[in-house]
């Protein structure tokens, strides 16, 4: 009987492993280049990208590598600290990067990012002027703008009417039915421009302030949440949400009649994300043609309709869809850019934001 | 049961109909979100929360889906390796533990406690952070690594709580009637551990190719498992593909314990001991 | 005993401990180390650790303390405290449930299907935990299965507010803990001598006598292996409270999970960390030296 037992688990593991090697062979073909470019990806090189999820469609993947014979291979991650984390341990073995605004002042100053060769890149006059020249990153020596949107809020019109203002999110009126992202900056964010403050506030005083109108507003929240705050408002669970613009417009589109989105009068975030190439990066030749690819106009066309959200590239703007350049949530005004600011690092201060914000979650 | 026990035990019917009744409702419980996920992998719209219609659209869009597939593979191959060396290597501990005193003996023993009590998040970070100064590129190599060191404790525990109280007088017998060493091992220990070294290993498996804390620290180039891009996919908005790639993972492990069931009903039961 | 076998015996003891002293020792242990020594230093301006350039100084100022003695300041005392309090309860409660089914699949149900019925145990967690979280957050909103079902059939009124609070906290938590209290469960139960059950009974024991005279103590070291797996990562959630809980409540996996990943505060987190594993060894040891103490040598062998 035990001889039995023994069968049967060595039956199933050889069950699992045949299984693991068929899925083996399969993954071989898949997952980057097509079969048949196989010899030429071996002379093109590799590309290995980190990147946003859902920033960069497949297609434009493929396309790259059917021109250049490069093998890309890419891997994604969810926020800015993961990122810094890998690069942090310099065994992260990435050639292309996407960081956002604050973090690539952190990269420079950490020098874990390298400056672009710009000789090589022949699609720089693309860029839109607006978003070159930031004060992360001067000149733009070490990274260019890639996708850019704003943080603002998606409501369902049918339940509380026009919104324009952050004070929505804190009227009792909607106790339970507000959603706020779980980001310490953002949420704070929203406190201080109520207050008329910037987002970068420093003051501890005034960070003291907006810490308890937070408190007070933790009440009427019903959840914090940074992924998928845009179903929940769909699904009608919630009638605010605090979100960012890509998303939101996408469940603005596909519920126009009840939702809609706004960055509200007294401003909000704008964030830009970069393409960098890490200072180790083993294959940065290709980084850079990569980066010069995406400059082209049909190329960058393509990334926008595929993710919905914005990018910096001005002649690619006659191949956007027409919803989704005329959709004011992706491609907002100068007006409603102007009263946006841009989220900086605030160095120590993060320590005093950080234990406001246990404060105020763990009430 | 005999008849015996029948006769004098006439609440044993109702006593088993009550564990009946609460081990289905626990399997109920178990499965309800499994439904939920069954179900919804078929719904036509994109948010989860709405059902619009039938489509079997996302399990066409699935087998296009290099990056799952590769996620898919990458998850078996880590959790198959994982689980043959942590079982290996902790039933060997056990067996160490329980039935020798040896130097280093409770440091051993407390050593094992560390990786289930430490939080995840601080293993993955510890674990970065020496692979950086190791100067070991991220890769598959390095979340196999990962995952073997912090199951391997999993099995240690679960076969030592086997091994406490397992009556010794018949390892005893097995060497009294001349039988060395390895042969009592083999055929009296082994069999009478191996439920224990089974749910070890079952729990291992179940641990590696679900975890996304560590794995998401010392992942590299190619070696995202399915939990990390499922948690990718999660975040920018949960699209029913993820729940078709758990369905059909699901049907393959049940035809798995399908076929399993069916070379097991031929031959016996689990159990080691014999039912009197 | 001759010293020969001895020797043999104490060489294949250390033999069969040497693959766990070189995975443990090497891929766990000394990241730790390193960590540990991080908790001792202090978060620099952008997120990386302050060097130290006099290191006795730094020790002798007592700074090197300074991550330990914030974590002890009441904001954080609040979070441990509730976060103790949610790990008992769902300990509590995974006991309760888990025990009567793995009776069930180990003592009573036909040889033949126990494999499968252990199986079927776990199967649903080679799903990913995300999308079974996910997956509750369907049933417990407003207007998901839970309520449905209750409104059709008459037992409430008004649909109840089942997520975003801590009663979806709870069932996340014993949702995702169940199969490590089951496993050990079975394990134990399943090598219990039924004749010691019968010759109970034969002798007039009761039902209920028989079990908590008999059967609890025979499986003790299963019932304390299932507790130690469910209690110890319940301290160290943090996915569940943040999905179910609507990240309305910190407890210590989040708030250890936010040093890491958003406030960047690497050594503070991970004093945090170890402040925690300490509680939990003493806990560990105290319950040790409880035990013996009561002669249950079964259970003092598994943690010992």
């Amino acid at each position: 009987m035990n001889r039995v037992a023994v069968h049967r688990i060595l039956y199933l593991c050889t069950l699992l492993a045949a299984f693991a090697a068929m899925l083996l062979s399969c993954g071989k073909e898949g997952g980057s280049a097509p079969a048949g470019e196989a010899a030429k990806a071996k002379s093109g090189g590799e590309l290995n990208i980190y990147i946003w999820s859902a920033y960069l469609p497949q297609e434009v993947i493929d396309e790259f590598t059917r021109r250049t014979g490069v093998e890309v291979h890419y891997d994604v991650y969810d926020s800015n600290e993961a990122l810094l984390e890998k690069l942090q341990s310099g065994v992260a073995d990435y050639d292309l990067v996407v960081p956002s605004d604050y973090l690539t002042r952190i990269l420079i100053g950490e020098k874990l990012i390298q400056p672009l060769d710009k000789s090589k890149l022949s699609h720089l006059g693309n860029l839109d002027p607006r978003f070159l020249d930031k004060p992360y990153d001067r000149g733009n020596a070490y990274t260019l703008p890639y996708l850019w949107g704003t943080t603002g809020i998606g409501y369902d019109k049918t339940k509380v009417g026009t919104v324009d203002s952050w004070a929505a999110l804190f009227d009792p009126r909607h106790k339970g039915r507000i959603l706020m992202l779980d980001d310490v900056r953002e949420v704070f964010g929203v406190a201080l421009r109520s207050m008329g403050r910037s987002i970068n506030e420093r003051d501890p005083a005034v960070l003291g302030r907006a810490a308890e109108m937070l408190k007070k507003q933790k009440a009427l929240v019903a959840t914090y949440n940074s992924g998928d705050f845009a179903n929940i408002l769909a699904a009608g669970d919630v009638d605010l949400a605090q979100g960012y613009n890509g998303q939101l417009a996408e469940a603005v589109q596909e519920h126009p009649e009840r939702l809609a989105y706004v960055v509200p009068k007294e401003g909000g975030t704008i964030w830009i994300d970069n393409v960098a190439i890490p200072a180790k990066a083993r294959h940065a030749a290709n980084a850079l043609a990569f980066i010069d690819y995406v400059m082209e106009p049909e190329v960058n066309a393509r990334i926008v309709n595929g993710v919905h959200y914005a990018s910096a590239n001005l002649p690619a703007r006659k191949l956007i869809k027409p919803e989704i350049l005329g959709d004011r949530a992706i491609f907002p005004d100068d007006a409603t850019i102007a009263r946006c600011e841009l989220i900086e690092d605030l160095g120590d201060t993060t320590t005093l934001l950080d234990r406001y914000w246990t404060e105020i979650k763990s009430q | 049961m005999t008849d015996h026990q029948r006769r004098l035990r006439p609440s044993f019917s109702r006593q088993r109909a009550l564990l009946t009744a609460h081990s289905w409702a626990v399997y109920l419980f178990l499965y309800a979100p499994i439904a939920i996920l069954v179900v919804y992998s078929f719904n036509e719209g994109r948010q989860t929360a709405i059902w619009t219609g039938f489509t079997f659209d996302w399990y066409a869009h699935l087998l296009e889906n290099e990056l799952i597939l590769r996620a898919v593979k990458n998850s078996l191959v880590v959790a198959t390796t994982t689980t043959v060396v942590t079982t290996l290597a902790g039933t060997m501990v056990a067996l160490a533990l329980a039935r020798f005193r040896f130097l280093g003996r409770a440091a051993t023993q407390a050593a094992l406690y560390l990786p289930v009590i430490v939080p995840e998040v601080v293993i993955g970070a510890a674990l970065l952070t020496f692979f950086g100064v190791a100067r070991l590129r991220l890769g598959l190599g390095t979340v196999v690594v990962a995952h073997v060191a912090f199951c391997i404790s999993y099995v240690a525990i679960v076969v030592r709580a086997r091994l406490a109280g397992l009556d010794r007088s018949l390892e005893e017998a097995a060497a009294d009637l001349g039988a060395g060493a390895w042969d009592a091992f083999r055929r009296v220990t082994l069999p009478l551990i191996l439920p224990g070294v089974v749910a070890g290993a079952l729990l291992v498996f179940t641990v590696s190719i679900d975890d996304y804390v560590v794995t998401s620290f010392v992942a590299g180039v190619g070696s995202t498992t399915l939990p990390l891009q499922i948690y990718s996919m999660l975040k920018v908005g949960v699209t029913p593909e993820v729940n078709a790639v758990s369905t059909l993972l699901l049907l393959a492990t049940v035809v798995l314990i399908a076929v399993a069931q069916r070379l097991q009903g031929r031959q016996g039961g689990l159990s080691g001991v014999e039912e009197t | 005993m001759p010293d020969a076998p001895a020797q043999r015996r104490r060489l294949g003891a250390y033999l069969l401990a040497l693959p766990t002293w070189v995975i443990l020792g090497g891929a766990f242990l000394v990241p730790l180390a390193i960590m540990l020594g991080l908790s001792f230093a202090q978060r620099s301006t952008y997120g990386g650790i302050q060097p130290v350039d006099d290191l006795a100084a730094y020790v002798a100022s007592g700074n090197f303390l300074a991550n330990y003695a914030r974590s002890l300041e009441p904001t954080y005392l609040q979070i441990y405290w509730r976060s103790l309090w949610l790990a008992v309860v769902t300990t509590a409660l995974c006991l309760v449930v888990s025990y009567p089914i793995a009776y069930f699949v180990a003592v009573l149900a036909p040889r033949r299907w126990k494999g499968t019925l252990l199986a079927l145990v776990v199967i649903p967690f080679w799903t990913s935990f995300l999308i079974r979280t996910y997956a509750w957050m369907l049933i417990l909103r407003t207007e998901g299965l839970a309520n449905t079902v209750l409104l059709k059939l008459g037992l409430v009124q008004a649909p109840l507010s089942l997520l975003y609070n801590d009663f979806a906290v709870m069932i996340g938590l014993v949702y995702a803990e169940l199969p490590f209290m089951i496993l050990p469960l079975f394990a134990s139960l399943e090598k219990l001598d039924r004749s010691l059950l019968e010759a109970g009974n034969d002798l007039g024991a009761g039902d209920v006598s028989t079990f908590f005279r008999i059967t609890v103590p025979l499986t003790m070291p299963g019932i304390v292996a299932g507790i130690l797996l469910v209690f110890i990562p319940s301290l160290g959630q943090f996915v569940v409270s943040d999905l179910l809980g609507g990240a309305k409540t910190v407890l210590v996996g989040n708030l250890i999970q936010n040093q890491f990943a958003v406030a960047r505060n690497k050594p503070f987190g991970a004093a945090i960390a170890f402040e925690l594993t300490v509680v939990v060894l003493l806990l560990l040891w105290a319950y040790a030296a409880y035990a013996r103490r009561q002669g249950n040598g079964a259970s003092r062998e598994v943690l010992l």
